[in-house]
């Protein structure tokens, strides 16, 4: 019975790494340039379905793609930050709050009308294998995803507090005035938070692609989990919103068990919905960091 | 607000005159479909507008309060006999119940966690009404049953009627808005839309205005709900609590001037037309293609105008008044 | 309406993105009037060929989440009606060919019910056939009702044989699956002890309610019974259930996406269960081209298959010319619903759909193309419901799907996994 258990948690650890990437990237963006992406689902879309094009057409496995969607996205975070975000930087949260809401509408039915709905789906040699140790077993590519979700999240909190350029993003997420005043160039700053979340979407598109099929919709999916998880983690908290991930995944896993299969989205809501009530400001303290 | 008043009276009497004819005139019933669309969506606009636009609570979750108003006069009609007529109001009454509770709770959050919020509780709506089958069907759905001819029941045999029927509802609509705009509460609402901090520092009192607001918009939502189900037949969670109701509620608004009594009304003319226009051309051959459109069209509007198609008239008009030397 | 703005002078900022919208809006302006204007008048649909074409609706969801299954069934659509045509169209109308109208209901309910609605009212149909999908038929079949015109359709939805008179299913029914797949779970293993999950929407959940009940009546003992949210991120937790509850079979009631991730996670786990997947997107081509070699041996029920006699190989064969697939249940069931249609048109002699419906509440055919169905016979009772509808147990066989149950409509031996 504690098999159960242990799997289940397994289960939704590893699962959990990918919203861990994805809700990094919203968290991020929100604490730095104080907006929420609502299109972060849809560039974990377009990491997969670049991974996708480069495996079918060119036979690179999806993992060697990260060397490609990472990049790519970085350059679309910058492009998305300097031409549109900027623009609507201001006290109004209407625009800001519908802009990305409007991007994640335009990139979704862009890709339903250049891909169809059709599923795509990448078979590696490991994609369906799994290790099994003490009755347990562990995908293969699952786990791969989660240690190098795991990787770059690290990498990522040792880029904020050590580097420079990291700093200087912390500095304009506590005080963006203060910061310019220090001479830091807050758009630039914003430039690089975006591309570097939206490369972490790429990358958790690109992880997904050995087990998951790729198909317009896939970022609502995903979604979803972030934004409960970056509030969960409070806004802003990098390392909240990837402790917050870890915990949804696993409470999401415990639900579909113990309650009900179509319980998951009940359990995650849940969570969310009691947080709002009564710590709105999330469980990380309340703090940018 | 702009020119004298027996102008503004014409120009109404004149649209009157030509909306309430429109079905006379117009025997296609593919274009009276259209026009129920336009004003069904525009009403759903007005009620979201009061609360999104001018007190700039921008809620993505108003598909809950269509959805319980759309199954409450269901459930009332087919388990109880009774009528949508009196089932509209008795939804009404259980959305405005609901928005109690969920105001409670997302009003405790600003800006965009508001909306995040929203979005969940209408998404945890319709999952509830998916699991309980004893509830309401579950996830099956029902049709409503064929009457033929039952006015009372709310069923008509000829579009022309459901016409009218949604041509009251906008009405009513903005009947309400004109007068809230013209009100102490229509100052409260845009000071709090503005800046809701310094409202309440004057003295406003935010929670129970955004209260009082928000029992309106859910009401009327709600019967926008009961009005839909009538009118296809057929109703399911994912259908009574569709996302794409939110954001469309949202989408007409903003597109034709959040925060104007006339720009939930003109963007969904404008939107609604445009989408015909392309199912026409297109035949709905590539899907994706009119949301890809309501998409570029609201980013065009959010990056350039964001007073809408009613802030861009009025410019206009500006212009124009400033370019004549002098006016009787 | 407003008067055209001549100015091209603006204050403030974005100006490079007004001009041209204008003068777009004063197009388009001109383009809405002049075709709301046509469509208030009444305009007239394509014509296809020459002397008094029959018209015949036909609904399916082409783009949308529906989709993969809605445009095989567009191709299908078109090839019967060709195949109606080129021998000789209806002789008792004077060899009238059919006049396909196809209209896209975009896998959505509202949809669907604005379409129908202006398929009906802006053509003069005889029958309509469509939307496989049940909450999208529900609604067509409502329309169509009040409308009184004809619908036959290959949903299996048990709501469309209550209360109508319209409304015509010539293939299985939602409980007629259920029964087929319990039956088939003890070609697998004398005591079958079969996990269900299910999707939790309309589909998936009257499905599986046939699925609970039939079981103890056919010998079938149910272990775990659960449905779902489709779409999920991860089916691991699912399968993780159905491994701790002792299943020896999985019944998943699931759209494709769902199937695609149920089967491969089956496979990681290394879980040997026997899935049967019932129908719908278990039984597409796309199903073999997202999953590969973990599909071979697979089981699943179909309400149609291109192998149960020479005509539907025929109709099959003609298909995979076009399309390159082959020709699976919902398509290939609606060849056979247009040659109902024919049919009908031949003895009700007139287009007109009232006409057109007695002739297919009284359709009695056991040979032909309209016959193409498990069993060879369509007849209709009263319900709407074709008596000797039943369904054919399938399994995925080197990349196509055979007929393997009952015994009478096994095409090929059951491959044992």
């Amino acid at each position: 019975m504690w098999e159960t258990v242990a799997q289940a948690v397994i289960n939704g650890l590893l699962i959990g790494g990918i919203y861990a990437l994805v809700s990094i990237g919203v968290t991020l963006i929100f604490g730095v340039v104080k907006i929420v992406n609502f299109a972060q689902g849809e560039f974990v879309m377009i990491g997969m379905y670049i991974s996708f094009f480069l495996s079918s057409q060119f036979g690179i496995d999806p993992l060697a793609s990260l060397l490609v969607t990472m990049p790519v996205l970085f350059v679309m975070g910058v492009l998305v930050q300097h031409f549109l975000i900027r623009r609507v930087l201001g006290p109004n949260d209407m625009p800001q709050i519908f802009l990305t809401f409007a991007l994640s509408l335009l990139l979704l039915n862009l890709a339903l009308m250049l891909f169809t709905a059709n599923y795509r789906t990448v078979h590696t040699s490991y994609s369906d294998e799994a290790f099994h140790i003490a009755g347990l077993y562990i995908p293969v590519a699952k786990l791969i995803a989660f240690v190098v979700a795991m990787l770059l999240s690290g990498a990522l909190w040792v880029f904020l507090h050590t580097t420079d350029l990291g700093k200087a993003m912390r500095a304009a997420a506590q005080n963006r005035d203060v910061a310019t005043l220090m001479g830091i160039n807050p758009n630039r700053v914003f430039c690089v938070a975006l591309g570097i979340a939206l490369a972490l979407a790429g990358a958790a598109g690109s992880l997904l692609m050995p087990f998951y099929s790729a198909y317009p919709f896939v970022g609502q999916v995903f979604v979803l989990m972030a934004f409960v998880a970056v509030v969960l983690g409070t806004l802003g908290n990098v390392m909240g919103a990837l402790i917050a991930s870890l915990m949804m995944g696993i409470a999401e896993s415990l639900g579909i068990q113990y309650v009900g299969a179509d319980s998951g989205l009940i359990v995650v809501f849940a969570m969310l919905l009691l947080t709002l009530a009564f710590k709105p400001t999330g469980l990380g303290g309340g703090r940018v960091r | 607000m702009r020119g004298s008043k027996a102008w503004n009276g014409l120009w109404l009497t004149v649209l009157a005159v030509i909306v309430l004819a429109l079905p006379l005139v117009v025997k296609s019933s593919f274009a009276i479909d259209i026009f129920i669309r336009i004003l069904l969506f525009s009403f759903i606009g007005v009620a979201w507008n009061l609360m999104g636009g001018y007190a700039k609570q921008l809620s993505l979750g108003h598909a809950a309060y269509f959805g319980l108003g759309a199954y409450t006069s269901t459930i009332l009609q087919i388990d109880f006999g009774i009528s949508p007529w009196i089932g509209m109001i008795a939804g009404g009454v259980v959305a405005m119940t609901a928005s109690l509770p969920i105001g409670w709770l997302c009003f405790r959050l600003r800006g965009p966690y508001f909306t995040i919020a929203t979005i969940a509780t209408a998404q945890a709506l319709m999952l509830i009404f998916l699991k309980f089958r004893d509830l309401a069907w579950g996830a099956e759905g029902t049709t409503i049953p064929n009457l033929g001819s039952a006015p009372w029941m709310m069923q008509f045999e000829t579009k022309a009627a459901y016409y009218y029927v949604a041509l009251g509802l906008l009405v009513l609509g903005l009947v309400i808005t004109w007068r809230i705009e013209r009100s102490w509460m229509g100052y409260y609402l845009v000071a709090i839309g503005e800046d809701e901090d310094a409202a309440e520092a004057i003295g406003v009192n935010a929670p129970r205005i955004k209260r009082d607001i928000y029992l309106i918009s859910s009401f009327l939502t709600a019967l926008a709900g009961t009005f839909y189900i009538q009118y296809i037949y057929f109703i399911d969670p994912p259908t009574a609590f569709s996302f794409n109701i939110s954001i469309e509620a949202a989408l007409v608004s903003i597109v034709g001037g959040i925060g104007t009594l006339w720009g939930p009304v003109i963007g969904t003319i404008l939107l609604e037309t445009t989408s015909t226009l392309l199912q026409s051309w297109l035949g709905g051959s590539i899907g994706g293609v009119q949301l890809t459109v309501y998409s570029l069209i609201l980013m065009a509007v959010i990056l350039w105008r964001p007073t809408g198609l009613m802030g861009m008239m009025r410019e206009a008009y500006q212009r124009y008044i400033s370019r004549k030397p002098a006016r009787a | 309406m407003k008067r055209d703005r001549k100015d091209s002078v603006d204050t403030g900022a974005g100006i490079k993105g007004t001009a041209p919208k204008r003068q777009g809006r004063r197009d388009f302006l001109i383009k809405t009037g002049g075709i709301l204007a046509a469509g208030a008048f009444g305009a007239v649909p394509l014509r296809g060929w020459a002397a008094d074409p029959v018209n015949i609706g036909a609904l399916y969801p082409t783009t949308g989440s529906m989709a993969q299954i809605g445009v095989g069934c567009v191709a299908a659509a078109k090839l019967a009606v060709e195949m109606v045509n080129d021998a000789g169209g209806i002789k008792s109308l004077g060899g009238a060919k059919l006049n396909l109208i196809i209209s896209d209901v975009q896998s959505d309910t509202t949809v669907t019910r604005t379409e129908t609605d202006r398929l009906i009212t802006g053509n003069k149909l005889s029958a309509i056939h469509g939307c496989f999908a049940s909450a999208l038929t529900l609604i067509a079949s409502e329309v169509a009702e009040r409308a009184k015109v004809p619908i036959i359709t290959g949903s299996s939805s048990d709501q469309l044989n209550k209360g109508r008179t319209y409304t015509f299913t010539p293939f299985a029914r939602a409980s007629q699956f259920a029964k087929a797949q319990l039956q088939m779970a003890k070609l697998v293993s004398d005591t079958p002890k079969v996990a269900v999950i299910f999707e939790n929407t309309a589909f998936g959940t009257s499905t599986s309610n046939g699925l609970k009940e039939l079981a103890p009546g056919e010998g079938v003992e149910i272990v775990m019974f659960e449905p779902y949210s489709a779409g999920f991120t991860d089916a691991s937790p699912l399968i993780n259930k159905v491994k701790s509850s002792g299943a020896n079979a999985l019944f998943s009631v699931s759209y494709l996406n769902d199937l695609i991730l149920i089967v491969r996670t089956v496979k990681q786990v290394g879980l040997n269960i026997a899935i049967n997947g019932g129908s719908g997107g278990f039984v597409i081509p796309d199903f073999y081209k997202n999953v590969g070699k973990l599909a071979e041996g697979l089981q699943g029920v179909a309400h149609w298959n291109h192998d149960m006699n020479p005509d539907c190989e025929k109709v099959n064969a003609e298909y995979r010319k076009r399309t390159g697939e082959f020709l699976f249940e919902y398509a290939g069931g609606l060849v056979a619903q247009t040659f109902m249609i024919a049919h009908a048109l031949e003895r009700a002699g007139s287009a007109d759909p009232q006409k057109v419906r007695e002739a297919l509440s009284a359709l009695d055919v056991s040979s032909g193309y309209a016959a193409m169905a498990p069993g060879g016979k369509v007849k209709f009772g009263p319900d709407g419901k074709n008596v000797y509808g039943r369904p054919v147990g399938v399994q995925w066989q080197n990349g196509d799907l055979a007929s393997v149950f009952p015994k009478e409509d096994a095409r090929a031996p059951l491959l044992k996994t």
